[in-house]
């Protein structure tokens, strides 16, 4: 008969026992980032070794690639974790990347009109304040009109993005936005540190963050427990409304946050910039592990699908392939991600 | 009424019952759920909870637990008249149930599932995941003794429907405090695991734990309840203590209606 009670011995046994590779196996098997961590590592030893071998042709190496490669994981990167935790808690926003253009452009623009503009260094980040309010703002509204009129937040969202697409452009029209902060703002949101940019450095800080809150919070493990099975979430007095508005308004502000990364660094904000990162987001999670149905999912996974999806660009771009080669390997990715974690799992 | 009525309640005229649900009516559209139910839960007592699919015995376990609101009727806590309209207010008048659906979230592991909603946590609201592992362990060696739970880390969702069973039975023994219902808790089990569930049941009734059994199993019923309430189309149809009744009274009224 097998022993009925758990013991140190049989949690051991269970964790892959005593060899780093059964621990390993039961990592790769068990978390849903698993797949991920083993494609991300092989992917990037293969780049590293042809960037060691033929550093000439293949140029992943060169300081300046990977500068530009941290600068472009981290709008989408700062997004997919808010992207990502909505998910889990079994929701959808298809409007985050409306928000951050909105977001972003409210900011630049309440930067120069009314807190006097670039000649007071405080005025950014007020500028900056108001457009997370705005973007926090509107994932509460997301929030209200999923939960409270109980439409699926897939079409409350689809509508939001309408709507802010549309409010952009009649608040400001179609033209760009300059935003010139003095170097305060720009150092702490966009400086240089060797081949690091600060505003990737705010990403890893907001991961982290994540990390704590999704894995290690009351909080985060009701945004499991609400994605996961929302009748048990109810029966044992977990209120899904609370719950998920809390994962909306984080979406909201985080992508707004984004947004506000990337017009730093180019100094101004274009009105539909954000377009196409919504659905971007969302495959990046997928790629990451996260479950399209809710309740399952890992800040690691979105920062490496996330990371991922960038090398893939990276690569591309060194090997000089035409644009549209991109959107079919991230299509395949997409595939081959799902299909491999989904395999994983049959086998755990 | 019937002499189903005047049964207990008068031997503690002095002392209210724990939980008392009065003429409690529960419509879906014009499907009557429950009508004019009258239920009530003594001290260190077990009531087993009879009737066939569809009687109404998880509505009104549901009810019972604030995730079901009646549409009329009144309850009284310690006779007190309480509102337990949400399941904050049913854990508030110390009531834990073991849902007929299990209730457990598939992606989660055993003790996130057991915490879930009651986790554990310092004073910022941060996990105290080792400390919860640890009673996790705890309460599933001591109450339903079920093998193959190897690692309280293991996603629900790999475990079988008896090991989900033993989970949520494990969550609502842990977070006891007066009123235990279960609602079919061994229709997973096998004949072990289900005559210890029993025997931890008595023992409860012994440590004052009072509680509702729903089963469609009368043998078990006559093992551990000391009253039995039967019940048909969302009514009362039988109420009786165990001294005045018979194994085949109690059976024929279940089939009967
Ligand atoms: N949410 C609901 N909506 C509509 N009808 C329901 C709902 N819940 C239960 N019912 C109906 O109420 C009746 C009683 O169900 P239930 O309490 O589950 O019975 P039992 O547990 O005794 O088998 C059944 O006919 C069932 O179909
Ligand atoms: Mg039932």
């Amino acid at each position: 008969m097998a022993a009925h009670n758990i013991t140190a011995d049989s949690i051991a046994a269970a964790r892959g026992g005593g060899s780093l590779a059964g621990r390993f196996r039961h990592y790769v098997r068990t978390r849903p980032e698993g797949g991920i961590v083993v494609l991300f590592v092989l992917v990037q030893m293969v780049c590293i070794v042809a960037g060691l071998l033929v550093p000439a042709q293949f140029r992943y190496l060169i300081p300046a690639n990977i500068r530009v490669t941290l600068q472009s994981v981290t709008p989408l990167g700062i997004m997919s974790l808010g992207v990502g935790m909505l998910m889990i808690a079994g929701e959808y926003d298809l409007s985050v990347g409306a928000i951050y253009s909105f977001a972003s452009v409210f900011a630049a623009t309440t930067t120069n009109l009314y807190f006097g503009g670039a000649t007071n260094p405080i005025a950014p980040f007020l500028g900056m304040v108001a457009g997370i309010a705005v973007g926090v703002l509107a994932g509460i509204i997301n929030a209200l009109v999923t939960i409270k009129l109980r439409i699926p937040s897939f079409i409350a969202t689809l509508g939001a993005m309408l709507l802010w697409n549309g409010g952009v452009l009649l608040y400001n029209g179609s033209a760009a936005v300059s935003f010139q902060p003095g170097s305060p703002f720009v150092n702490l949101f966009s400086g240089q540190i060797g081949v690091i940019d600060a505003g990737f450095l705010w990403f890893i800080g907001l991961a982290v963050a994540a990390y704590f809150l999704l894995h290690h919070h009351k909080l985060g493990n009701h945004f499991y427990a609400v994605g996961g099975n929302p009748g048990a979430a109810v029966a044992i007095g977990i209120r899904p409304f609370r719950v998920k508005m809390a994962a909306f308004a984080i979406t909201g502000g985080l992508a707004a946050f984004a947004g506000m990364i990337a017009m730093t660094r180019v100094s101004s904000v274009q009105p539909g910039g954000g377009q196409g990162m919504e659905l971007q987001s969302i495959a990046a999670c997928v790629i990451g592990g996260y479950s399209l149905t809710g309740g399952r999912g890992s800040i690691l996974g979105a920062v490496l699908g996330t990371g991922l999806v960038f090398t893939i660009q990276d690569i591309l771009l060194l090997l000089r392939a035409p644009g549209f080669y991109f959107d079919m390997f991230v299509g395949a990715l997409i595939v081959l991600a799902v299909v491999m974690n989904t395999a994983i799992r049959r086998k755990g | 009424m019937s002499a189903t009525a005047t049964l207990p309640r008068t031997a503690s005229v002095a002392v209210p019952p724990l939980y008392e649900a009065r003429n409690i009516t529960k419509r879906y559209g014009n499907f009557h759920a429950l009508r004019d139910m009258n239920f009530h839960i003594g001290a260190s007592e077990v009531v087993g909870l009879l009737g066939d699919n569809g009687a109404g015995k998880s509505t009104l376990i549901k009810m019972m637990s604030g995730i079901v609101r009646p549409d009329a009727g009144e309850i009284l806590i310690d006779g007190v008249p309480t509102r337990i309209e949400n399941r904050s207010a049913s854990e508030r008048a110390g009531i834990e149930t073991i849902y007929q659906d299990i209730a457990l979230v598939d992606p989660m592991s055993i003790t996130r599932n057991i915490f879930m909603g009651r986790e554990i946590t310092n004073r910022w609201g941060f996990l105290r995941h080792a400390e919860m592992e640890r009673r996790a362990i705890e309460v599933l060696g001591s109450t339903v003794h079920i093998s193959g739970i190897d690692d309280p880390e293991k996603e629900v969702g790999f475990l079988s429907g008896g090991q989900k069973q033993a989970v949520a039975i494990a969550r609502a023994v842990y977070f006891k405090r007066r009123i235990l219902l279960l609602d079919e808790p061994t229709s997973a089990l096998s004949v072990r695991e289900t005559e210890h569930l029993l025997d931890y049941v008595s023992r409860l009734r012994s440590e004052n734990v009072s509680s509702v059994l729903v089963t469609h199993n009368i043998y078990h019923a006559f093992m551990v309840c000391d009253r039995f309430v039967v019940m048909s189309h969302g009514a009362k149809v039988f109420e009786a203590a165990k001294r005045d009744t018979t194994m085949e009274e109690v059976t024929d009224h279940v089939i009967r209606t």
